[in-house]
């Protein structure tokens, strides 16, 4: 069996990831997958994309931009942002 | 019977007798100035830093050293610069000591500090490279974990280096971290500094467990935005002239205060691509979009409402970010656009006049003369703009505490660090710090729990409980949110009302906290806002406490604990003492004395047991009207 290399781009855990840890994969290719040498996951490229677009579900304001921080005790006012707009 | 506590701060917003400021901005206009004038006060002053490398450390580590990347890395350099001088803004370039030995970098930053008016400075970041480890024989390249000697040597083996290409020596520096004793050597060698980065801000424990082992990211306890520094212990901001080390300082970034407390510090701040390794992006058919960048650069201007109109922002990415191959995930033309768009909205805020680019050496000016007394506090009541809570913090710092008070959490003190202790703690090879920089916590939330605990647990937090016919409520558990007063000694921040009702009581409180600038004395008032009819209910103000700068406790051994007349020694057996006149903790590891007094009836403190190593200060008062109002009062104990 041939040593890992890194992959096409530098892919990080996704289940690691999910606890804060960047820990960077491997790629085997004789399986055609990544995998993690910390925790036990292991997938191709599609699944990694796939974990990544979940993680960011935690990031309820992702699409949002602030337009107007308010008084003091109010959360900030948003609006769906824009693209190509700053 | 209900024992139940509820958030009813809706009906009261806007009701407050302090002032409300608004700040309106649109999405597609830049955004109106926080205070409405066009005062210098009111701009966000912009600090860009670029260094260039020619042994940049991804190369060293991330690509094992396969491919010469020293035309890439000046590549990248340039890259940067052409963004900003693009956009009309000026940057600091910070020379590296492998960049001193490359005749093309010393002859690019002379032409771009003539043709743009970019500062020539000194990084001791960029250490390692063949002429440094064949001097020096190690792989060591952080600054403050050589031993005293060896930093004196590396100090003026650059600033000598960089005299010999440029002819001047810096008025700026820098590394992720500096400690006292390097800022010292500095400035009493080569007065010419003014500034330095000095810190990454609430790095620590979080961005080690992160970086899956990253020795030098133990650093936090110190501010977020820029402060002059003290001669004793970096983190500190200067008390006096007397404690004034000479130079300004400036965090490594400026960063969500709430998401880098939370989470992982590298996501959450004005570097975009630490944004894209927090995947805090989304693909949309224009290409890769990023608006919490652009709301975290709008907080941190909002913030200038807090500070008497001052407002920063510091970005300083390294060339390793912006490699050709890629990187988090991200290709190289996403790496390159965020770094375009970032300082296209910089630039477009200087157009507005919203923002005045700065070099670090007129940072440290600007700062000085906007900041005149050593006694002025720095604060930030700071909203989640990323994960869509309503949370809110409430950070203050000035030269004797740091703190963090959590609206969400009824305004538990959730961070307490205890500047005025001015802990003497060296760092370093022959120290007993040899890598880890952090400030110590009296609390830490976080690290060490807060309200929710564990089995028999006890964590650092700093609360009020009220109880009523056998049932208690902490205000832990009361969400509010609150408004700012600056006052002329001082700052207030006052909660929304919240509701606890306990055994069919409705008791509506509200807490007001003030924090007296520069004494190391907090307030907290609870008062009472409804008549309770005669009944009376018992609160007990309280702080759980620790020490240390990780998760784990040190030894406590050697800690006083007092109360009234009576004190004892701490032995983790769970004992307490109280009495009429305050409580106290002294801990001799730390340098540091707590005190917590008031008009409360009786005060206590206890010990913790092995399986929970905190100490409690409290404070209990039976009332039926008003309530009951605490301090805190943190002193150096020699």
């Amino acid at each position: 069996m041939a040593q890992a290399t890194k992959g096409r781009l530098n892919y990080r855990c996704p289940l690691c990831f999910k606890r804060d840890i960047d820990m960077d994969m491997f790629f085997d290719e004789e399986k055609g997958e990544y995998y993690c040498l910390r925790c036990c996951f292991r997938g191709s490229e599609e699944e990694v994309l796939r974990l990544n677009e979940q993680y960011k579900e935690k990031y309820g304001r992702l699409r949002e931009r602030v337009v107007d921080f308010g008084a003091d005790n109010e959360p900030p006012k948003f609006e769906k942002h824009k693209a190509g707009e700053q | 019977m209900k024992n139940s506590v509820c958030y009813d701060k809706a009906e009261n917003r806007g009701k407050g007798h302090f002032l409300c400021f608004f700040w309106k901005i649109s999405p597609s206009k830049v955004p109106e100035n926080v205070l409405g004038g066009t005062s210098v006060e009111s701009k966000l002053a912009l600090n860009i830093i670029h260094r260039p490398e020619l042994s940049p450390e991804y190369a060293e580590r991330a690509l094992g050293g396969k491919r010469d990347v020293r035309d890439e890395s000046l590549d990248i350099f340039l890259f940067q610069q052409e963004c900003a001088h693009n956009e009309g803004l000026k940057t600091t370039i910070q020379i590296t000591y492998a960049s001193l030995f490359s005749d093309k970098i010393v002859e690019i930053a002379k032409e771009h500090h003539e043709k743009f008016g970019d500062e020539i400075g000194l990084s001791l970041l960029g250490l390692p490279c063949k002429q440094f480890k064949e001097k020096y024989k190690t792989e060591d390249f952080c600054i403050w974990m050589f031993d005293e000697e060896r930093k004196k040597q590396i100090v003026d083996d650059c600033f000598g280096l960089f005299f010999e290409k440029f002819g001047f020596y810096p008025e700026s520096t820098g590394s992720y971290f500096l400690d006292a004793f390097t800022i010292n050597y500095i400035k009493q060698k080569y007065p010419s500094v003014k500034c330095a980065v000095a810190t990454c801000w609430e790095e620590g424990p979080k961005a080690y467990h992160t970086c899956n082992n990253s020795w030098y990211t133990f650093m936090d306890g110190g501010p977020w935005n820029p402060w002059i520094p003290s001669k004793v212990n970096s983190h500190c901001p200067a008390s006096s002239e007397e404690d004034d080390c000479g130079i300004v300082a400036i965090p490594h970034l400026s960063r969500d205060l709430m998401a880098c407390f939370d989470g992982n510090g590298s996501n959450f701040g004005t570097h975009p691509q630490n944004v894209l390794r927090g995947m805090i992006y989304y693909e949309d058919e224009k290409g890769t979009e990023y608006p919490y960048l652009y709301n975290l650069i709008d907080e941190y201007r909002h913030l200038a409402k807090y500070n008497n109109g001052f407002s920063y922002n510091m970005m300083f990415v390294g060339p390793g970010w912006l490699n050709k191959a890629g990187r988090w995930e991200s290709p190289y033309s996403r790496l390159a656009k965020s770094y375009k768009d970032v300082m296209k909205y910089y630039g477009k805020l200087k157009k507005a006049g919203r923002c005045v680019d700065m070099t670090m050496s007129e940072l440290a000016d600007y700062y000085r003369e906007t900041h005149p007394n050593y006694h002025r506090a720095e604060c930030a009541l700071w909203k989640d703009i990323l994960y869509g809570s309503d949370k809110e913090y409430f950070w203050y710092a000035d030269p004797a505490l740091r703190c963090c008070l959590d609206f969400n959490q009824g305004g538990a003190m959730i961070d307490l660090r205890p500047y005025v202790a001015r802990v003497a703690q060296k760092t370093g090879i022959g120290t007993e710090n040899v890598y880890d920089a952090s400030y110590p916590y009296l609390i830490q939330a976080n690290y060490r729990a807060g309200y929710f605990t564990h089995y028999a647990g006890a964590g650092t937090v700093k609360s009020c409980k009220i109880s009523y016919h056998g049932q208690t409520a902490d205000l832990c558990l009361c969400r509010t949110m609150a408004t700012f007063r600056k006052t002329e000694d001082g700052m207030e921040i006052v909660t929304d009302p919240v509701t606890v009702t306990l055994d069919g009581l409705k008791i509506v409180l509200r807490s007001v906290f003030f924090f007296e600038e520069g004494t190391g004395k907090a307030l907290t008032r609870r008062e009472i806002l409804n008549d309770l009819c005669g009944e009376e209910v018992t609160f007990e103000e309280y702080m759980t406490g620790g020490f240390g700068t990780t998760e784990y406790q040190p030894d406590m051994t050697g800690i006083r604990l007092g109360a009234g007349e009576a004190s004892m020694a701490f032995s983790y057996h769970g004992r307490s003492v109280s009495g009429m006149d305050g409580a106290f903790a002294l801990i001799p590891q730390i340098s540091t004395r707590i005190e917590m007094g008031g008009d409360a009836d009786e005060f206590s403190a206890e010990e913790g047991i092995a399986f929970s190593p905190v100490y409690h200060l409290r404070a209990r008062k039976k009332t039926s009207k008003g309530g009951i109002e605490t301090w805190l009062k943190l002193q150096r104990a020699d």
